[in-house]
């Protein structure tokens, strides 16, 4: 599909009126949605303090000024930051997304590092071997990792770890071991923080802390990647210009790299951006009821214990926006790849 | 073509690879469980979650002649627990694709078909719930309105149908410019009679396969929230429930005690997502005609 | 006197998606084409003219069935179901595709298109290959400029000028075109057609075209052959052809073209072409034929040579002449 920069000025403009239309929509969601939304955003509380807290809430919300002024009000907050304190960590609401974004991420990464060049291997593997017994099986193994819960999956190999080798993989780093080499978390990516202060013992720590979440979150990139390299592969090589190029007598492997592989760059970019955003609720599913990584996910069952509406809004709306995001950065490269748009 | 001899015909010539053969007979059997579930169950009321009144003497059993899942943390019999599940498994699957689909092939032929500011406010509400997480959703319900089959269906939906009226856009977009469509509309035929004569018919092929093929991802959405104990309550019988019971709601190393609570509803969600994507997958090939001979590099 | 293309009985079919029938798209096509001929060859669409033109060119699908057999300057490319291309493609049988707009990778540079093909049929780097590129692109009437740009930066006859340009570059000594004018504008098809017919005649390359236009094809070509349903109806000197053709099917189909200037009334050519699938030992045109006579539904058609190399496959052919 041909892109224009027109087309990336639109996509820019759309992301941010879904970014702000996310942020009305989840102040309706506040406003419209049974209870009453002071005591909503003041955590349902309890005991003495409660009248307090929710006379508090309804001025912060402005609930006495009319609804669109409340809207725009909410979007200033949310825009500059200033949402109030978390109810479930008592601190400011955009400073816990962050930290918990920094310890998804830097699993996501871990794992799109290995599990996105592996997909693409075996989806391009199995549609040159079309046919094949090859091709059949890493169908089959392709088919059979898009369709595992990861939950589980996390839990079998958590199980397996402990019972083969005695690791237990719980948490993103042992706690005695950082406390005794002094490690502090400096950008929340351990693996970068620890080589930051030359930590290798923390830094290895770290890593094999990482593998066992990374591979159960890989399951679904590896599958969906193989599975549509292989499809692009499969339709790129009936492409006139490989038959051009057949007769004209490159040999097979330039076709291959020069002829088949570029054309489905873009596309290949686009699957894997999609399937990353998606990976990123993987991540939050397994990350800290499986692993008992801190991360979003753990912010995420926070928020439920404590009924933060704060930490949800605020989850809703970051995680929209990193999913535009990253939408739209996946356009934006896939634009200037293609020769056939000019920039 | 008449929609049935297609669909027999789209069967027959895919009756003869393996794995759509193993994906229908899959599906068949999750379907036929799914109906009934309750007469193979050997304790069908612990399978809808009452605790039995021995709970005390048979909790954690693990997998015997008798119960051959083993029985959970409140002495219910796995298997039947497991079994009944396939039910609920079932209608969360196919209610939030039907349901979604619905919307969405809705929203998107509208978006197709009225041009202009119609088009563009669609397209951006189909843009903006698309890219809303259905688990933060989801979590959202559960603050508001509580648990139970309705809220992982409509925190699904909420994000599904977009995903749908995008395809449908699509689609649409394409079949709207066809030169019978427009001159269908410049007769005055209103649009309630081409919408659903020319433009649906159209693109309904296609939608039922990504249907088909979406139905594997929609349960494993739904019981990861009902993993994380955003759906569905405790004691339902329902797969990510019963993995929330074994390892969310007791911690990661009772699980470790007492693995069988967790491989068996694991294997099925498995089995069940697999059946339902070896079905699609060929279909999928098959709408693309270049892609359905069999192939070899010959150069 | 060098054969340039050898086909004896030559059958090419495909197999269909269920992989239960073959639908045969040549039955049985025997022809010789000599070194440094223009070798032309017309026939209504699908009758199996790229699929002969891809047998040559050493592009068939994999799904394609072929018996009988090809040789190309006496290898054997074609022996039965066989196929072997080794040393052919781009070395000694180069390709000027049918579609310019899709031949061309949209991801390549005209420079890269050149290197690729001259890396592996002439072992050239990038500077040479660059020089030959220049070269041929001034040949076809392009400038340095186009080497430089992607496929979709030119228009369409720039594109089939490129793929000339291409296809001779890496000094083939034959090319196969099939049909290279029929996608581009009808004001640009007689020069796109004499520029290939110089520039073969200027490199002594036997060219083997395929083609609708036969008012063209009569300028430029030495032989002709008239395809119908998967076989050779006639074939013979250019001169001979046009002039004097012995088949009903050769005689229609000239009928039908358009003579520049004013438009004769058009004859479009009545009836269909048979089902392919069926395989047919009668003259497969008798059907639609003006001068079907009896013997025509007992046996098989005549098939005569005579001293002029002129090849007829007709009972009829003195009453057409
Ligand atoms: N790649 C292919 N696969 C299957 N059938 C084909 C293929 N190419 C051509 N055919 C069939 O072979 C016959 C001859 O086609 P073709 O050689 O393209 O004819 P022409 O070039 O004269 O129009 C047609 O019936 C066509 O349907
Ligand atoms: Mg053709």
């Amino acid at each position: 599909m041909p892109v224009s920069l027109n087309y990336i000025f639109k996509r820019i403009i759309l992301s941010i009126l879904v970014i702000l239309g996310v942020i009305v929509f989840s102040y309706l969601l506040l406003m419209l949605s049974p209870g009453d939304p002071a005591v909503k955003w003041a955590g349902n509380p309890r005991g003495p303090g409660a009248t307090k807290a929710i006379e508090l809430a309804r001025e912060e919300l402005g609930l006495n000024k009319p609804l669109y002024m409340q809207i725009v009000n909410f979007i200033y907050n949310f825009l500059t930051g200033n949402l109030g304190l978390s109810i479930a960590y008592k601190i400011p609401v955009s400073q816990v997304i962050v930290s918990g974004f920094a310890a998804t991420l830097e699993l996501m990464l871990f794992t799109y590092f290995f599990s996105v060049p592996l997909g693409i291997w075996l989806g391009i593997y199995s549609a040159i071997n079309r046919g094949s017994r090859i091709d059949s099986f890493i169908q089959s193994i392709s088919i059979i990792l898009a369709s595992t819960p990861t939950f589980w999956l996390g839990s079998l190999l958590l199980l397996a770890s402990n019972s083969l080798t005695g690791f237990f993989p719980y948490g993103r780093v042992s706690s005695k071991l950082a406390l005794s080499t002094g490690f502090t978390p400096i950008t929340g990516f351990y693996l970068l923080d620890s080589l930051i202060q030359g930590n290798i013992q923390v830094f290895i720590d770290v890593l094999v802390r990482l593998i066992p979440p990374a591979l159960t979150i890989s399951v679904y990139p590896i599958g969906v990647l193989a599975r549509v390299t292989r499809t692009l592969v499969a339709e790129a090589l009936l492409e006139d210009y490989v038959r051009a190029a057949v007769a004209w007598g490159i040999k097979r492997k330039t076709i291959i790299r020069q002829f088949v592989l570029r054309s489905i760059v873009p596309p290949v970019i686009q699957i894997s951006g999609l399937s990353f955003v998606y990976s990123l609720v993987d991540a939050m599913v397994v990350e800290t009821v499986v692993f008992g990584r801190e991360g979003l996910g753990s912010i995420l069952i926070d928020s439920l214990h404590k009924a933060d509406f704060r930490v949800t809004l605020a989850l809703a709306v970051y995680l929209t926006a990193f999913y535009i995001i990253v939408n739209t950065l996946v356009d934006i490269v896939q634009a200037t790849i293609d020769p056939r748009i000019r920039l | 073509m008449l929609l049935p001899t297609y669909y027999s015909r789209i069967i027959y010539r895919n009756l003869k690879k393996t794995r759509f053969k193993i994906g229908v007979g899959i599906s068949t059997i999750i379907v036929v469980l799914a109906i009934i579930a309750p007469l193979i169950a050997p304790y069908p009321d612990e399978g809808y979650g009452y605790i039995p009144a021995d709970a005390g003497e048979r909790k954690l059993v693990p997998p015997s002649i008798e119960h051959i899942f083993g029985t959970d943390a409140l002495g219910r019999d796995l298997f039947s627990r497991v079994i009944i599940g396939t039910r609920t498994a079932v209608i969360q699957a196919v209610s939030v694709i039907f349901i979604s689909l619905i919307i969405g092939m809705l929203i998107g032929v509208c978006a197709a078909y009225f041009k202009g500011i119609i088009e563009i406010t669609l397209n951006y509400f189909i843009e903006l719930f698309m890219a809303i997480p259905s688990i933060v959703i989801a979590l959202f319900l559960r603050l508001t309105i509580g648990q139970g089959l309705h809220v992982v269906i409509a925190s699904l939906v909420i994000t599904w149908w977009a995903w749908y009226a995008r395809i449908s856009y699509v689609y649409a977009k394409s079949v709207v410019e066809l030169e019978y469509v427009v001159l269908a509309k410049l007769s005055g035929l209103s649009a309630l009679k081409i919408i659903p004569r020319h433009v649906i018919r159209n693109i309904f092929q296609a939608l039922t396969v990504q249907a088909i093929s979406d139905l594997g991802s929609a349960l494993l959405e739904a019981s990861a929230i009902n993993f994380m104990g955003l759906g569905l309550p405790s004691g339902f019988p329902e797969w990510g429930v019963i993995l929330y019971e074994a390892i969310t709601e007791r911690g990661i190393e009772a699980f470790l005690r007492s693995p069988w609570l967790v491989v068996f509803p694991g294997i099925l969600i498995l089995v069940t997502t697999l059946g339902f994507s070896l079905v699609a997958d060929p279909l999928r090939e098959d709408l693309d005609p270049r892609l359905r001979r069999r192939w070899k590099l010959w150069f | 006197m060098v054969l340039a293309i050898r086909a004896e009985n030559l059958k090419i079919g495909y197999l269909d998606e269920e992989e239960e029938q073959v639908v045969w798209a040549t039955r049985g096509v025997d022809l010789n084409v000599e070194e440094g001929e223009s070798f032309c060859l017309v026939g209504e669409s699908g009758c199996g003219k790229s699929t002969l033109a891809s047998a040559i060119a050493g592009i068939l699908p994999p799904h394609a069935l072929t018996m009988g057999k090809l040789y190309i300057f006496d290898q054997l490319v074609i022996d039965d179901s066989k196929r072997n291309y080794n040393g052919i493609r781009g070395k000694i049988v180069g390709l000027i595709p049918q579609n310019p707009g899709t031949s061309l990778n949209p991801f390549l540079t005209i420079e890269d298109h050149f290197y690729y093909v001259l890396k592996d049929s002439k072992n050239m780097n990038k500077s040479e290959s660059r020089k030959i590129a220049h070269e041929y692109l001034l040949k076809v009437g392009l400038n340095k400029d186009v080497l430089e740009k992607y496929p979709h930066e030119l228009s369409g006859g720039m594109q089939q000028r490129v793929l000339i340009a291409i296809a001779l570059a890496s000094n083939v000594k034959i090319v196969v075109a099939d049909e290279p004018t029929s996608s581009i504008d009808a004001n640009l098809r007689a020069q796109i057609l004499n520029l290939v017919n110089s520039l073969v005649k200027e490199f002594k390359v036997t060219l083997f075209i395929v083609t609708h236009d036969l008012a063209s094809a009569g300028k430029i070509c030495d032989k002709i052959a008239v395809m119908y349903a998967g076989r050779i109806v006639e074939m013979g000197p250019t001169s001979i052809i046009t002039n004097k053709p012995r088949h009903p099917y050769t005689k229609m189909l000239f009928e039908s073209i358009p003579i520049l200037g004013w438009k004769r009334a058009l004859n479009p050519l009545p009836g269909e072409p048979p089902n392919v699938i069926e395989e047919i030992t009668w003259c497969s045109f008798r059907e639609r034929c003006p001068l079907k006579i009896e013997i025509c539904n007992k046996e098989p058609p005549l098939m005569l040579t005579d001293e002029n190399l002129h090849f007829t496959r007709c009972w009829r052919f003195k009453e057409v002449s």
